[in-house]
């Protein structure tokens, strides 16, 4: 199956500095090796309540899905998971610069990235990548693409869902390379040309009569 | 039709909804792998294509492997439609526990994500029940003597909003908000193109979001409002949807939505409520009718939009 023009990566975890400068946004990566997860729970957890990782978290690997995994404990202390996908990661924004600066991540991956500025302001700091998965809907494949499940932490504190899983993983993609660590956003890009079809969408449709909540009273002035 | 019918058996409801759970997971409903499969032929941004490609290769992947398609299985959630003569055996008190129990079973079972947490404490059950969890909508069918149970997994995060309109907005505002909503969620991830957009027109503000979730949910892709008004804005609202340009994941390409369906409902005369719901590429349904008979039947169309659902006069 062809790729389109996307150039394709076969990386392995931890990621080393000389792959990750060759990345560029639009890229497609496979990666293999020992990944972790983090999402909500573990930012708040980890990175805000300052609660030591049950591991050292740096010395497994550099590369951190923002994900819960879509699995169980089989048998007392056994998990395994069937499925796998990144959830949207620009509400995330806010945990990065601590998340690359003290655990030394050099590939977060999520769902559609995050805006170009935190690329920007924080990974090209960091000669950190953000990738996200394809498709939104392709668990099936990357959970295939998980080998063993290598710990699973904190499901007392947080639930199952929002725990923190450490998997390794065979071959995990395709992922699209969204932002590189010169600060390019692959999505940037694309919303760029977008932006400019939608408006012309707009073109012609007259506005409505009433806004929505929020948008039409003024505490500061409005007196009708 | 008699009102002495055989009641049918809790056990058996127990191993439909347990089944139809199991298939909305994992399979794919044939309208849906079609219209994945038109889209990837006709695409003619190269990503997208790719990206189409693997999405008719998880669908693969998926029943090969008996794993959700999905990583995020969303909320699982039944509608059951039950004719007017079936009994139930325990009534259906009987049929809710059933269909509650087979949610927890399947999701120890196959692996589903336990998504259902307390919203404020955020306690996880574990197994995707709790107050109100699974959603269970019913609707009624006169004469039959069997029950439709359709499982949906629905995402559950993003991709669905409302507005209230006036009637001078009218189909401009409809249009605006379909953009507004198409624009809003195919960014950042939060909804998961190509889509099936299900619009709910009119009635009052819960009705239009209701049949949001519904034409969304439980109608085949390619099928038509028989109101020709209706269907004709099906159409108007599908080609635009697709003109947005955002295509599968928001990388570009020319299928954003696989279809757009309306549903109308009556409704006040000085507002024109909207509802607007997404049903992701994670297309998860499926159908089975139980029959007083003990006879089940698996097919593909929910047929949950009945002229009789669907009716406007007194009878």
């Amino acid at each position: 199956m062809s790729q389109g023009q996307a150039r394709e990566w076969e990386l392995t975890c931890p990621l080393v500095s000389s792959d990750i400068e060759k990345l560029a946004a639009g890229d497609l990566v496979y990666l293999t090796g020992p990944v972790y997860t983090a999402r909500d729970g573990v930012y708040q957890h980890m990175l805000i309540d300052g609660n030591a990782p049950p591991i050292d978290l740096q010395e497994l690997t550099n590369v951190s899905l923002q994900s819960s995994p879509a699995g169980v404990e089989v048998s007392p202390g056994q998990f395994e998971v069937a499925s796998l996908q990144a959830t949207a990661g620009f509400r995330y924004a806010q945990y990065m610069p601590q998340l690359l600066e003290e655990f030394g991540v050099k590939a977060v991956v999520g769902k559609a990235g995050m805006s170009e500025e935190v690329y920007q302001e924080v990974f090209r700091k960091h000669g950190a990548v953000c990738l996200t998965t394809m498709g939104y809907g392709l668990g099936a494949i990357y959970g295939r693409a998980i080998k063993k499940v290598l710990g699973v932490y904190w499901v007392e504190e947080l639930g199952i869902s929002e725990a923190l899983w450490t998997f390794e993983v065979d071959r995990l993609g395709p992922l699209l390379v969204e932002g590189d660590i010169h600060g390019n956003s692959f999505f940037a890009q694309v919303n760029d040309d977008i932006n400019r079809q939608l408006m012309g969408l707009y073109d012609g449709l007259k506005p409505p009569v009433y806004g929505r909540i929020g948008e039409e009273q003024k505490p500061e002035t409005e007196l009708f | 039709m008699s009102t002495t019918s055989t009641a049918i058996s809790r056990e058996l409801i127990y191993q439909v909804a347990y089944e139809t759970n199991k298939r909305a997971a994992i399979v794919v409903p044939q309208d849906g792998l079609a219209a994945f499969g038109e889209a990837w032929e006709r695409e003619s941004k190269p990503l997208a294509h790719f990206i189409l490609g693997q999405i008719l290769e998880n669908a693969k992947l998926a029943v090969a492997d008996a794993r959700p398609m999905c990583g995020d299985t969303g909320l699982p959630r039944y509608y059951v439609k039950l004719g007017n003569e079936a009994r139930i055996d325990g009534g259906v008190v009987a049929l809710e526990r059933a269909l509650r129990q087979a949610v927890a079973d399947i999701t120890q079972d196959i692996q589903l994500r336990s998504n259902r947490v307390h919203p404020l404490t955020r306690r996880n059950p574990g197994n995707n029940t709790g107050v109100f969890a699974p959603n269970i909508d019913y609707s009624f069918e006169p004469g039959g003597d069997w029950i439709d149970i359709i499982a949906v997994h629905k995402g559950g995060l993003f991709g669905t909003d409302y507005r209230m309109l006036f009637p001078a907005d009218g189909t401009d505002g409809i249009k605006r908000f379909l953009l507004d909503n198409m624009a809003e969620f195919a960014r950042r991830g939060l909804s998961c193109p190509p889509v099936v957009v299900g619009v709910g027109l009119g009635g009052t503000k819960d009705q239009a979001v209701t049949l949001s979730k519904e034409a969304a949910c439980l109608r085949l892709i390619g099928d038509r409002h028989p109101d020709s008004e209706v269907a004709a804005l099906e159409e108007e609202l599908r080609h635009l949807a697709n003109q947005t340009g955002f295509g599968v994941m928001g990388v570009g390409g020319d299928t954003t939505a696989l279809d757009v369906h309306v549903e109308i409902a009556y409704t006040h005369t000085g507002g024109l409520p909207i509802a607007i719901s997404q049903f992701c590429t994670a297309y998860r349904r499926s159908v089975a009718r139980v029959f007083a008979s003990g006879e089940v039947e698996f097919r593909e169309d929910p047929q949950w939009f009945t002229p009789y659902y669907r009716r406007e006069g007194i009878e």
